[in-house]
C-alpha cells in the first residue's frame, strides 16, 4: 500500500476549512484521501492491484471490481488512521462532503467506489460530488503548487488516456487533443512487455532512457507534425514489433529461437523508443501552449512520474519561456488526493451531485 | 472454474411471517438480481418492503429507494439496530452494490451486518410443512446452475452440504425424484429442448413470491441475530463461486 501523508500547505475558506473524503476506484488502484481545505492532505492511501492481475498480463475487469470491494472499507479506516498519525483526529462524522470519480474507467470498478461514496453521503447527510478522473489529474499539481493562474494547457498521460486539456478557469476546460488509439502509457507498457518486462512497464523504460543515449535507433514520431493536437501511439507500438521481428527476436506469441537473432542491446533500443514518445508528448503540448497562448503547462498522469519525460519538458519549456508544473511521483499515478483537491473547489462553488449519480466508462467527446 | 461454499453447520430459525419478539429495527437489501428488493423492520415487525425489476439501474436507484422506505416507516438510517444483505450467488455487480451499501452502513453505524446467501432466501420461501429434502436451483449462465439441498426440521431450515455450481446437464440426472425450487433470474439462460423436458419431469415446489423478497432476509437474518446478539459477526463477503476469469478476458485498455 502506498501511503503519502504529505501535508502540503493550506488554504483558508471561511472560519473553518471543509473536510472532504475522496475515493477513486476507476481502474486497478483503490485510493482514499482526506483533504482539508483545498490542499491540506491529511491522508492519501492507495492499494495497487498490479500483482493481482500479473498472471493475465493485463487488468481483468471482474477481478478489479472484486478487489475494490474487498479493500475499500479497510482503506477508509486506514485513511482515518493515517490522518490521526499525522495529528489530525478526524472521524467520518467530521466530513463536509464525499467525492468520488464517476468516470472514465472500468464501470464495474467505478460502481464500487461510487456506491460507497453515495452511502456515506446519504448517512452523513452531506454533499456528494462526482468527479471526472481525467479533469482531476491536473489538480495533483494544484495540490502541491497552489492556486493556478489560468489559462493553462494540461497534458494528462494516464494509463488509459493521453489528452491535452485547455483550461480557462475551474470547471471550464476542453479536451483539445487526445489519443486516437493507444494511450502513451499503454504503448510504453506494451513495448516493455515485448521485451519481457512485467506491468507496469513505465519505470523500466524510464530507467533505460535515463541510462542510455537515444540516438542509436530512429523510431517513428507518430502525428508529431500533423496539423491537429491528437496523438497516435499504435503505429509506434507496431514499429517496435517489426523491429523485434526484423532482428530475429521473438515477438509476443513466438518461441525464442524460432529465428536467427541479431544481437541488440535492450537499453539503447528502449531509450530510442522512449525518445519517440517524449518527442511527441512534448511537441504536441508546446504546440497547444502556442495555439492557446498560455504561459504555463502542467503534466500529470502515471507517465509524468518519468524522470526522462520531465527532463525533456524542462528543457523544452525553458526554451519556450513556459512555466512547467508536475506533481511529485506519488501523485502522478491514480490517487484520490487529486480527486479531493478538485472536489474542494467544487464544494466551495456549491456544485454537487445527488444520490442518482451515474458512472460512465468513457470520457465524453 | 467452479467452486463450492460451505453450508450452515446448524439449522437456521426462520420467522415465517417475518415478525420477531423483540423491539428491533433493521434494513434488508437484496440486489443480487435485476430485481432490487428492500425491506425494513420496525419494533420487530416488517414495516415496509418493495421489489422492482430495475435492470441495471441498481446503483442509481438503491439509495433513494432506501431513503424513501426508511422515511415512510419513520426510521432513521443511523439508528438502525441491524443490517442484512443478500451475499449472492447472483449478479456479480448487483451483489457488490448491495454489499457496498450494507458494509458502509455497518461501518458508519457500528451495527452488526449479517449476510444470507441467495439459496437460503429461496429455500425460505417454501412451505415449512414440507418434510422432504429439496434442492434449490438458481441459474448462473447458460448451462450452469447454483444449487444446494435443504430440509425443514421443526420450523428451522437446514442446508445439507454446500452451495455448488454445476452444469445443468450433469445435475439433472442426480436430482431423480428430489423436489426442487427453480429460479431463473437470467432471462438469457438458454436451455436445450432435452433440458426443458427434464425440467417438466421435476417436482417443482411453489415459491410464495415470484420475485426476490427482502422480507425473507429479515425472516432468516433477524432470528440469527437474536440467538447471539452480542456476537461479533464476521465480515460479510460476496459469494461468487465462479472465477473472475470464467471466460477469456480481453485485458482492459
Amino acid at each position: 500500500m502506498r501511503q503519502q501523508p504529505s501535508a502540503t500547505g493550506s488554504s483558508v475558506v471561511g472560519s473553518r476549512r471543509p473536510l472532504g473524503l475522496a475515493i477513486d476506484t476507476t481502474f486497478d488502484d483503490t485510493s482514499v484521501a482526506l483533504v482539508r481545505g483545498r490542499r491540506e492532505l491529511l491522508a492519501n492511501v492507495t492499494l495497487s492491484q498490479y500483482a493481482d492481475h500479473a498472471e493475465f498480463g493485463g487488468v481483468v475487469p471482474e477481478r478489479a471490481s472484486r478487489k475494490h470491494l474487498e479493500v475499500i472499507h479497510p482503506l477508509i479506516d486506514a485513511a482515518l488512521a493515517q490522518a490521526a498519525e499525522a495529528g489530525a483526529q478526524v472521524t467520518l462524522d467530521d466530513l463536509d462532503y464525499v467525492a468520488v470519480s464517476n468516470l472514465p474507467g472500468l464501470l464495474g470498478s467505478i460502481l464500487v467506489g461510487m456506491t460507497v461514496a453515495k452511502s456515506l453521503a446519504y448517512l452523513l447527510d452531506i454533499p456528494l460530488i462526482g468527479i471526472n478522473h481525467i479533469e482531476a489529474h491536473p489538480y495533483a499539481n494544484f495540490l502541491v503548487h497552489g492556486d493556478p493562474a489560468f489559462p493553462l494547457v494540461h497534458l494528462v498521460a494516464a494509463g488509459g488516456h493521453t489528452v491535452l486539456i485547455h483550461q480557462t478557469e475551474h470547471f471550464r476546460w476542453r479536451i483539445v487533443g487526445r489519443s486516437v488509439d493507444d494511450a502513451a502509457g499503454e504503448c510504453v507498457d506494451k513495448v516493455a512487455k515485448m521485451f519481457g518486462h512485467p506491468m507496469p512497464g513505465g519505470p523500466v523504460v524510464d530507467r533505460m532512457a535515463m541510462a542510455h543515449a537515444s540516438g542509436a535507433y530512429d523510431f517513428p514520431r507518430p502525428m508529431l507534425n500533423g496539423p491537429d493536437l491528437d496523438f497516435s501511439f499504435s503505429g509506434l507500438k507496431t514499429a517496435m514489433l517489426y523491429f523485434l521481428r526484423d532482428h530475429g527476436l521473438p515477438t509476443p506469441g513466438e518461441a525464442a529461437g524460432d529465428r536467427i537473432s541479431t544481437p541488440i542491446e535492450e537499453g539503447p533500443v528502449l531509450a530510442a523508443f522512449f525518445a519517440s514518445v517524449t518527442d511527441v508528448l512534448v511537441g504536441k503540448t508546446l504546440r497547444a501552449a502556442r495555439r492557446y497562448g498560455v504561459r504555463a503547462v502542467t503534466v500529470s498522469g502515471g507517465l509524468a512520474a518519468s524522470r526522462k519525460l520531465r527532463q525533456c519538458f524542462e528543457a523544452a519549456c525553458a526554451q519556450a519561456g513556459l512555466r512547467l508544473y508536475y506533481p511529485p511521483p506519488e501523485l502522478c499515478t491514480d490517487n484520490a488526493a487529486m480527486v479531493g483537491c478538485l472536489a474542494a473547489y467544487r464544494y466551495e462553488a456549491g456544485r454537487f451531485d445527488d444520490l442518482s449519480l451515474e458512472g460512465y466508462p468513457n470520457l465524453p467527446m | 472454474m467452479t467452486g463450492q461454499i460451505g453450508g450452515a453447520a446448524t439449522a437456521t430459525a426462520v420467522a415465517t411471517d417475518g415478525a420477531v419478539d423483540a423491539a428491533l429495527s433493521a434494513l434488508a437489501i437484496d440486489s443480487t438480481s435485476d430485481c432490487l428488493s428492500l425491506a425494513v423492520m420496525k419494533d420487530g415487525v416488517p414495516a415496509a418492503s418493495q421489489y422492482e425489476d430495475i435492470g441495471r439501474r441498481t446503483t442509481q436507484e438503491i439509495l433513494p429507494r432506501i431513503d424513501a422506505l426508511l422515511k415512510g416507516a419513520g426510521l432513521d438510517a443511523r439508528a438502525l439496530d441491524l443490517l442484512l444483505v443478500a451475499r449472492g450467488p447472483g449478479s456479480f455487480t448487483g451483489t457488490r452494490i448491495g454489499l457496498a451499501v450494507a458494509i458502509t452502513f455497518a461501518q458508519l453505524t457500528g451495527r452488526p451486518l449479517i449476510g444470507v446467501d441467495s439459496l437460503h432466501l429461496l429455500a425460505a420461501q417454501t412451505d415449512p410443512a414440507e418434510r422432504r429434502r429439496f434442492v434449490v436451483l438458481l441459474n448462473c449462465a447458460r448451462d450452469e446452475v447454483y444449487h444446494a439441498a435443504f430440509r425443514w426440521r421443526d420450523g428451522r431450515l437446514a442446508m445439507e452440504g454446500r452451495i455448488a455450481l454445476s452444469s445443468l446437464a450433469n445435475l439433472l440426472p442426480e436430482l431423480g425424484q428430489t423436489p426442487v425450487v427453480l429460479r431463473r433470474f437470467n432471462p438469457g439462460l438458454a436451455t436445450t429442448a432435452e433440458t426443458e423436458a427434464a425440467f417438466a419431469r421435476l417436482t417443482i415446489l411453489p415459491l410464495r413470491h415470484a420475485h426476490p423478497d427482502a422480507v425473507r432476509l429479515l425472516a432468516l437474518g433477524v432470528p440469527q441475530y437474536l440467538e447471539a446478539p452480542q456476537r461479533t459477526w464476521p465480515r460479510v463477503t460476496p459469494i461468487y463461486l465462479k472465477s473472475e476469469a470464467f471466460r477469456k478476458w480481453r485485458p482492459a485498455p
